[in-house]
């Protein structure tokens, strides 16, 4: 395969059905016949896309909008004694809201009620915003801010991960005092920020790690960090909100979860949840940076309007954008793995440390996801993971493809490849010896049944790479080469939609209209909260009710979600939207169509019937809607407490072959081919699944070897798009992307997740590949030249 | 504030703006001509998002004065795509492939495509890849902008 046509995509699909999965099959309702799922077709909204039409945020023709600036605090931590207004400027042209012109309590409703939407007493980072100014022009607005001086006693800040984990190893990061914390107060909690201050903890434990060690003929350890990563969505956040003749607000902006802003925010807007009306606008790429954040977004336009009784615009510059808004969480994780001769793994025992920033905002959510990841894939009795969420005065870390996830996998993928060095095994033939597949249990205890890629997609990946061969050329640092060659694998596992039983308690509702089109032909039209940002959500969701009410796709509609429409669906994130949202859509549109084959007497089996017997429906009957929840199989078991049993619904599958090339001399990193196999359950348009894989593949490539941000002074040390440098079209390597399907049979048509998986374990497979190139094992993120000279240098000196 | 007057050639069309000479072109076009398929990512020459034709040749908009674009210059912006047969292959040569996905940098990336393939129409993959290195991307892996434009390069007329 290789060979044929190296600069060209090789795509196929392999579809292979479990024998033990059979039965299920024929009880769930997934349609066999040749439907629309799994048809490669373009995008609905494609063509208004290349033809510039589509309307972004900014794009809106708002006449007399006023636009919002944040003035923000200069300083990382510290007692804010007061805001000057300068008595000399004009301030009857602007209006400035500061937290005591808050109507509501001063919070943002994040997972905890602690952080304050404007700074009222104290100051925790760089940036926290302090007041807000809205004018008619941004130039006033921004003039404006400049007159308004902050008096703040400074404090000492705690900054960086760094000094998290020196604090964790002396054992002075305080855990257990979260809990400790009063509600509605952000402060730190555990005394003096010096001492340490822990966000959230949770562990996990399965067996007797203490126990396998002991038992174990060698214990192999290791310690893996990663930087911050900015999303980089290229377009920056944005809201406009639109004050409402009945004292309510309108938002339209560009996020993911419309639901979210409603609920993060009214109450302290001091409005009930149905004055708070959310619409999104097209989105201009998000990558999780537009779950919780633009909640926040949304306060600092929304607040300025109602008081002034204007619209009310803010979008974020670029240098704004990246030094003002949520990343990817630093990370530090600490592995200690028992092993006996004989490649058996028998205990694997994680610290699983996140740097969290100022606040909690989600984090919590994110170490739960990162811990339910870190020692997963593998067969092991005991297994002992820890996980903290450590405060810092920086800005509060958020949501970003994976979640956790692939902090997590870059740990545990490279210590399995350091697990099968220090016994002597090809890294490979380890992974295929302890791979959980069906049957085996995973670290929470949860017995893998249903839709298990595994081993497929290792011994898929192997065989199309040709890695036992190639592994047998890498260099390991051959002196005198011209150029060092390495290949690096990593295998992982993605839990798709919410964790546990999340599912069921977020009641995903969907909505489905059936009524007249302009075109005077009937159709319907989803309603639904569930946003495309890019990912193809609009396109692969119709597909799912298109093919579910057996219509064609020009007879489904979907509109841009508007809270004051649709019912809420949940959150459009954690790769649950074509899993969960699909299967509840698919749902309604199968009652839809079952009730107009009553109605017709007769079964639809073509969209021209679907069209003449909804069109005498609608006669007889005028418009309708069905609705539809989401149900989770009622064998899904979970503890949130204890972290004991079915952590996901179900998971995605993934194996990633990295082939890099060195030059000795310059240190020069350049990846050549990935291969990339996924199980992602059943594929409902594999044209955009593959669009998902090769963008996230390469935002992982940036995270593994490019995509470079610290914390320097309390601040971001990259600013701007000149010092954050992300992949070119010039980067990126060769892509060999294969999916074999193992559909989840639980959410007819049985997807599974698809978005933050690739996102996972480029960066292991990568770090593996230098390893076999170099002879040095590298365990920060990401992997520079400079970094290299260090890593060759100190080995040479030993 | 002192103000220039400019006319130019616009998608085909003849248009006149009077615009403080330092003013980006680029806020010329989305606020003064409302031609909002234009868009700012970075505002600093960096992302592409910005990228239109001035006499055929791509340029970023968010780094050029109004007053620096003489009279009489043409410009073409992704409005101006349309226009043309081959700017309309283009487009659904892009649909087809699934090139956009959030499209917010893809106003940009076609136009570099757009002059690209009136340059040279029969591009191999390092000249596209080079043609389009100044456009970011972060959706998409760029692997499907290059089938695009490869696929439009097969049906490319000559002008």
């Amino acid at each position: 395969m290789s060979g044929a046509g190296p600069k060209r995509l090789i795509y196929s699909v392999a579809v292979r059905i479990l024998r033990t999965r059979v039965r299920y099959s024929m009880t769930t309702g997934v349609t066999h016949r040749k439907g629309i799922i799994g048809k490669g077709i373009a995008r609905v909204d494609g063509l208004e896309k290349v033809r510039g039409i589509t309307q972004y945020v900014d794009d809106l023709d708002m006449p007399g909008c006023w636009h919002a600036f944040v003035v923000r605090s200069p300083v990382a931590h510290g007692k804010l004694r007061g805001l000057q207004l300068d008595p000399a400027f004009d301030w009857s042209k602007v209006v400035v809201v500061t937290a005591s012109d808050i109507p509501g309590p001063n919070l943002f409703v994040m997972h905890d009620r602690s952080m304050p939407v404007l700074a009222a007493d104290t100051v925790r980072y760089i940036g926290e915003p302090m007041a807000l100014v809205a004018a008619p022009t941004l130039a006033q607005a921004k003039e404006a801010a400049a007159h308004i001086k902050a008096d703040i006693e400074e404090l000492p800040p705690i900054l960086t991960l760094e000094e998290l984990v020196a604090l964790f190893k002396d054992g002075k990061l305080v855990t257990g005092v979260e809990q400790q914390a009063p509600a509605g107060v952000g402060g730190f909690a555990g005394g003096t920020p010096a001492s340490g201050d822990v966000l959230c903890s949770q562990s996990i434990i399965k067996g007797d790690v203490e126990k396998g060690l002991a038992e174990a003929d060698l214990v192999v350890e290791g310690e893996y960090t990663a930087g911050y990563q900015e999303q980089l969505y290229i377009e920056p956040q944005g809201m406009i909100a639109i004050p409402q003749k009945d004292g309510g607000v309108f938002l339209r902006g560009s996020l993911q979860c419309p639901y979210y802003v409603v609920h993060e925010l009214h109450e302290a807007l001091g409005l009930p949840a149905d004055k708070v009306r959310v619409r999104q606008e097209a989105v201009g790429g998000a990558f999780g940076g537009k779950e919780e954040f633009p909640s926040m977004v949304a306060g600092y336009c929304a607040l300025p309007a109602l008081k002034s009784g204007k619209p009310v615009k803010l979008i974020y510059d670029r240098h704004q954008d990246i030094l003002f808004t949520t990343k990817r969480h630093p990370v530090w994780v600490r592995h200690k793995t028992g092993l006996k001769r004989d490649g058996t793994i028998t205990a694997i025992k994680v610290d699983f440390l996140l740097n969290g920033g100022a606040y909690l905002t989600l984090s919590d959510v994110v170490m739960y996801r990162g811990i339910l990841h870190a020692a997963m894939g593998y067969r092991c009795p005991n297994v002992d993971v820890n996980g903290l969420t450590g405060r810092t005065n920086v800005f509060p870390s958020g949501a970003f493809r994976g979640f956790g996830a692939p902090q997590a996998t870059w740990g545990m993928e490279s210590q399995i490849d350091r697990c099968a060095e220090a016994l002597g095994v090809a890294p490979h033939e380890f992974r295929l010896k302890n791979c959980l597949q069906v049957g085996d249990t995973t670290p929470t205890g949860m017995v893998l049944i249903d839709s298990v890629g595994s081993p497929t997609v290792l011994t898929e990946a192997l065989q199309r790479a040709k890695f036992d061969q190639k592994l047998k050329r890498c260099t390991h640092g051959k002196p005198g080469a011209k150029s060092w060659y390495g290949i690096g694998l990593s295998f992982f596992a993605h839990g798709s939609g919410f964790t546990g039983d999340g599912e069921s308690k977020i009641g995903t509702k969907v909505l489905l209209e059936l009524g007249w089109f302009e075109n005077g032909r009937p159709g319907v039209t989803i309603r639904v909260s569930s946003t495309d940002m890019g990912q193809g959500a609009f396109t692969v969701l119709s597909q799912i009710v298109a093919d579910g009410l057996c219509a064609a796709i020009e007879q489904v509609r979907y509109p841009l979600p508007d809270t004051s429409l649709a019912p809420n669906s949940g959150p459009t994130v954690a790769s649950r939207t074509t899993m969960v949202v699909g299967a509840t859509l698919f749902g309604a549109a199968q009652k839809l169509r079952a009730m107009l084959e009553e109605f017709a007497g007769k079964p639809i089996t073509s969209a021209r019937q679907f069209d003449s017997v909804a069109d005498k429906y609608l006669q007889q009957h005028g418009p309708t809607r069905v609705e539809n929840g989401f149900k989770l199989p009622d064998k899904i078991k979970w503890d949130q407490k204890t972290f004991r049993g079915d952590a996901y619904p179900a998971f995605a599958w993934g194996c990633n072959i990295a082939e890099v090339e060195i030059d000795p001399r310059t240190l020069a990193l350049s990846v050549r081919k990935v291969t990339a196999v996924f199980d992602i359950g059943r594929l409902i348009n594999p044209v955009l699944a593959k669009g998902q894989i090769e963008g996230g593949l390469t935002q992982a490539l940036g995270y593994a070897v490019m995509e470079k941000m610290g914390i320097r002074n309390g601040r971001f040390d990259a600013d701007r798009m000149q010092t954050y440098i992300i992949p070119t079209m010039l980067d990126v390597p060769e892509y060999d992307i294969h999916f074999v399907e193992f559909p989840y049979e639980f959410a007819a048509p049985g997807a599974k997740g698809v978005g933050e998986m690739p996102m996972d374990g480029l960066a292991p497979a990568i770090a593996n590949a230098v390893f076999q190139a170099t002879g040095v094992r590298m365990t920060d993120l990401p992997i520079t030249p400079e970094k290299l000279l260090r890593a060759l240098s100190a080995k040479d000196t030993k | 504030m002192k103000t220039v007057k400019r006319t130019w050639v616009v998608n085909g069309e003849s248009r006149t703006v009077d615009v403080p000479p330092a003013r980006r072109l680029l806020d010329v076009l989305r606020v003064e001509l409302k031609l909002t398929g234009t868009k700012e990512g970075c505002g600093e020459g960096e992302c592409g998002a910005c990228t239109i034709l001035l006499n055929g040749q791509p340029v970023v908009s968010c780094l050029m004065a109004a007053g620096h674009v003489p009279d009489g210059s043409e410009l073409m912006t992704v409005e101006g795509l349309e226009k043309t047969e081959n700017g309309r292959l283009l487009q659904e040569a892009y649909v087809e492939k699934g090139a956009a996905q959030c499209g917010f940098c893809i106003p940009g990336m076609i136009m570099s495509s757009y002059a690209l393939l009136t340059r040279n129409p029969h591009p191999d993959e390092a000249e596209i890849r080079t043609a389009h290195a100044g456009n970011l991307c972060r959706c998409t892996g760029y692997q499907k902008i290059v089938e695009a434009v490869e696929l439009a390069a097969t049906k490319w007329k000559r002008a």
